[in-house]
């Protein structure tokens, strides 16, 4: 049994490491705002499974409560966020983060 | 076994995340994306968090990623390829992200990895309600004030322009 948690531990540690470290990746790498978006999801994600792993390891609720706070205002960002994307497309016609240089000068 | 299963869909996660940030199509980055929380919701079941795994799936898989293939399909991408980055901002942020990584395994492993095992009160949705609307009562009417705010920020943001004042 000891051996069994132990292993799955350490499977949790490295999955939610490796999404965060794809996650940073893709933020920095990509053009393409929705993929921004989708990487910051991922990221989001490695951390509740981190807050889960810890709730359940340690037999106390409060981990899940703060997954229940990250999903709601993860869901809260998305919303914002496309409903900003949609809008720069309307005046830009292109989601290339890198064309949005208006505050650059 | 269940050893086994866990790994099994650790690597899905993962391959599908990285397919997220490698895909060129933006549909089909939308589409791991979905694979990805279905993988991850089936990791927080095999942690046993029920709760969190049926959440992650209705919210996650079934409105975030709607909301994203929605504007994919809103916004019009046949004829917009996207360039690639930088070839030095792509080797930087990749020699740093996996630094991070590796930092972040190290300070996981050393903090985590040690810590006891108390798994005599299994955490149900008993005891997650029960704290949510006592010792937490406060911060979750925050939430509330918070989702209230977003509805009325996504209508200013969302509505057509012959109607408001915008200039």
């Amino acid at each position: 049994m000891m051996e069994k948690l132990t292993s799955m531990v350490y499977w949790t540690h490295f999955v939610s490491v490796a999404l965060f470290g794809l996650g940073l990746l893709g933020f920095l790498i990509r053009r393409n705002a929705l993929v921004v978006l989708m990487c910051l999801e991922l990221m989001l994600n490695a951390v509740n499974l981190i807050l889960v792993e810890i709730a359940m390891k340690t037999g106390t609720s409060e981990g899940i409560i703060l997954v229940v706070f990250v999903i709601t205002v993860a869901a809260a960002e998305v919303a914002v966020g496309l409903g900003i994307i949609l809008n720069l497309y309307r005046i830009k016609k292109t989601v290339d983060l890198t064309s949005f240089r208006i505050l650059s000068g | 076994m269940k050893e086994m299963i866990f790994a099994l869909f650790s690597i899905i996660t993962l391959l599908t995340g990285a397919g997220v940030v490698i895909s060129r199509n933006v549909i089909y980055s939308a589409f791991n994306l979905v694979l990805c929380f279905f993988g991850l919701a089936s990791l927080y079941l095999l942690w046993g968090a029920t709760f969190i795994s049926m959440v992650q799936i209705l919210i996650y898989a079934g409105a975030i990623v709607v909301l994203f293939v929605f504007v994919v399909m809103l916004l019009n991408f046949e004829h917009s390829s996207e360039r690639s980055q930088n070839f030095w901002i792509i080797l930087g942020s990749g020699i740093g992200s996996w630094v991070l990584s590796l930092f972040l395994l190290r300070v996981l492993s050393n903090t985590l990895g040690a810590s006891p095992y108390q798994s005599a009160a299994p955490t149900n949705l008993r005891t997650v309600s029960k704290l949510l609307f006592t010792q937490y009562l406060w911060p979750f009417e925050v939430l509330t004030i918070f989702m209230l705010a977003l509805i009325i920020g996504i209508y200013l943001l969302g509505r057509p322009e012959s109607e408001g004042t915008q200039s």
